[in-house]
């Protein structure tokens, strides 16, 4: 993530291990759009808060659901974007 | 007597006269809206926060104190890494030829300069927060999120009197922002231009609206004539939010050659797809968008690998205006947009529609 903005990093045992959904996406490069981009994956329980007012990001890890041909196996999603799973556990 | 229809609750919240908001990147659209007694939000996002400074007073000055909308691209993920350069070079050769073909098959023409891409991936939050902190400094009357959630800046825009929407697709999300204190939602479906989500309109809006409580619900999606302000208003939204209409009004900055192919587009002529850019977007369809629906094609890269890929081919055409291969997103609704008229003649002309259809239901409107 980018390090200009001031951010705090944290841990959140409460979330840790839990399954989510993201429904992530953002500005497409090169463009005056946006796309959108959904995830499914477990919670690693590790947060950035950037700025201030903080706005918080959670890594999301063992992704099962992603975008065709995303290579990456992790995600940083925005917390008003990320939905835990009704079991909660992975 | 009866009660005005089309005075709702969003009309009374930001002292409109029409519950009918323009999303727009045009300055001189958004002036044109708001003047006529519409709302109208203009698209920010590719802007540096000292554009987006000069945009607010450029509006300020046409406006005389009416209330106006900022709208950001809020990301909502970002992948862990990514530099454009390095990005680059892990595009597939397969990719590369493929992309290849349909240039020499089209002879889409070289872009006339660099290919203008934008970095974005790490720097989502970065340019996010700086165009934020222009907003919230020059108090625009209302910031709107078209993708990410807005709740984290609820308590700052609230105390200097800025009103915040946010735009979703998926009802779960709306909940989520009505619980967190938004003062509008836009429920956005399929039918709409650009990054839309997989619910219908007309299925998306109630849903919304029967969660959203007292909360403003805007339909968006394939909004483009007055029986549609009427349809959202029937069910339950308080008021529209349009775009694809706006693109060939007379004000509208959109090359003229993709307004004429705007007004000469139906629904049909639409493609949903993530060809362009790895993220699933609507827009006219155009040789780009054909050839990667075959099935010969191979798989769309995630963004951003896409957009590297394709952005030879959208900036070439572009450059040289080439109306054969141009696109341009556009909504399900784009086959109302038939005539090019004065955004003011487009806010009249969706008012008298809505109260002419209301009165066919009804008999009752004045």
């Amino acid at each position: 993530m980018s390090g200009a903005i001031p951010a705090r990093t944290g841990f959140d045992p409460e979330i840790a291990g839990k399954r989510a959904e993201c429904d992530g996406g953002g500005p497409i490069a090169g463009t005056r759009f946006a796309g959108r981009q959904e995830f499914t994956g477990t919670l690693t329980g590790e947060f950035v808060d950037h700025g201030d007012p903080p706005w918080r990001w959670y890594l999301m890890v063992d992704l099962t659901q992603k975008p065709e041909g995303y290579t990456a196996d992790a995600v940083w999603c925005e917390c008003g974007n990320l939905f835990i799973q009704e079991d909660g556990s992975s | 007597m009866a009660r005005d229809p089309l005075r709702t609750k969003l009309c009374d919240m930001l002292g409109i006269e029409f519950p009918i908001v323009s999303f727009t990147h045009c300055k001189d659209v958004a002036v044109a809206v708001i003047n006529a007694g519409g709302f109208a939000v203009l698209g920010e996002a590719m802007h540096t926060p000292d554009e987006i400074s000069a945009d607010i007073k450029w509006i300020r000055d046409r406006v005389d104190g009416k209330p106006f909308g900022i709208d950001l691209v809020l990301p909502a993920s970002v992948p862990p890494t990514g530099a454009l350069d390095e990005l680059m070079t892990e595009i597939p050769d397969t990719h590369r030829e493929f992309a290849r073909q349909i240039k020499e098959k089209y002879d889409v023409p070289d872009p006339k300069g660099p290919v203008a891409l934008h970095q974005w991936g790490g720097l989502n939050q970065e340019m996010a927060r700086a165009q934020l902190e222009v907003l919230l400094e020059e108090r625009v009357p209302v910031i709107a999120s078209g993708l990410g959630s807005p709740v984290f800046i609820l308590e700052a825009a609230h105390e200097r009197g800025i009103k915040v929407f946010g735009l979703v697709g998926k009802t779960r999300q709306a909940k989520r922002q009505v619980e967190g204190g938004v003062d509008a939602i836009i429920a956005q479906g399929y039918d709409a231009a650009g990054h839309t989500g997989a619910m219908g309109t007309f299925s998306i809006v109630p849903e919304v609206v029967s969660i959203a409580g007292d909360t403003p619900i805007i339909a968006a999606g394939g909004v483009t004539t007055g029986r549609h302000l009427a349809a959202a208003l029937c069910l339950g939204a308080a008021g529209v939010w349009t775009g694809t209409l706006w693109l060939a009004s007379r004000e509208s900055d959109v090359d003229m050659i993709v307004k004429e192919k705007l007004l000469a587009a139906t629904a049909e002529d639409t493609s949903y797809s993530n060809c362009i850019s790895g993220m699933t977007m609507r827009t006219l369809k155009c040789p780009w968008t054909e050839e990667w629906s075959k099935p010969e094609a191979p798989a769309v890269l995630p963004a951003p690998y896409q957009m590297l890929l394709s952005s030879d081919y959208i900036q070439g055409a572009n450059d040289h205006r080439r109306e054969d291969l141009m696109t341009e997103a556009a909504g399900q609704g784009v086959g109302f947009v038939t005539t090019m008229k004065p955004a003011r003649q487009i806010v009249f002309d969706l008012i008298d529609e809505a109260l002419t259809a209301l009165e066919e239901l009804t008999g009752e409107v004045e």
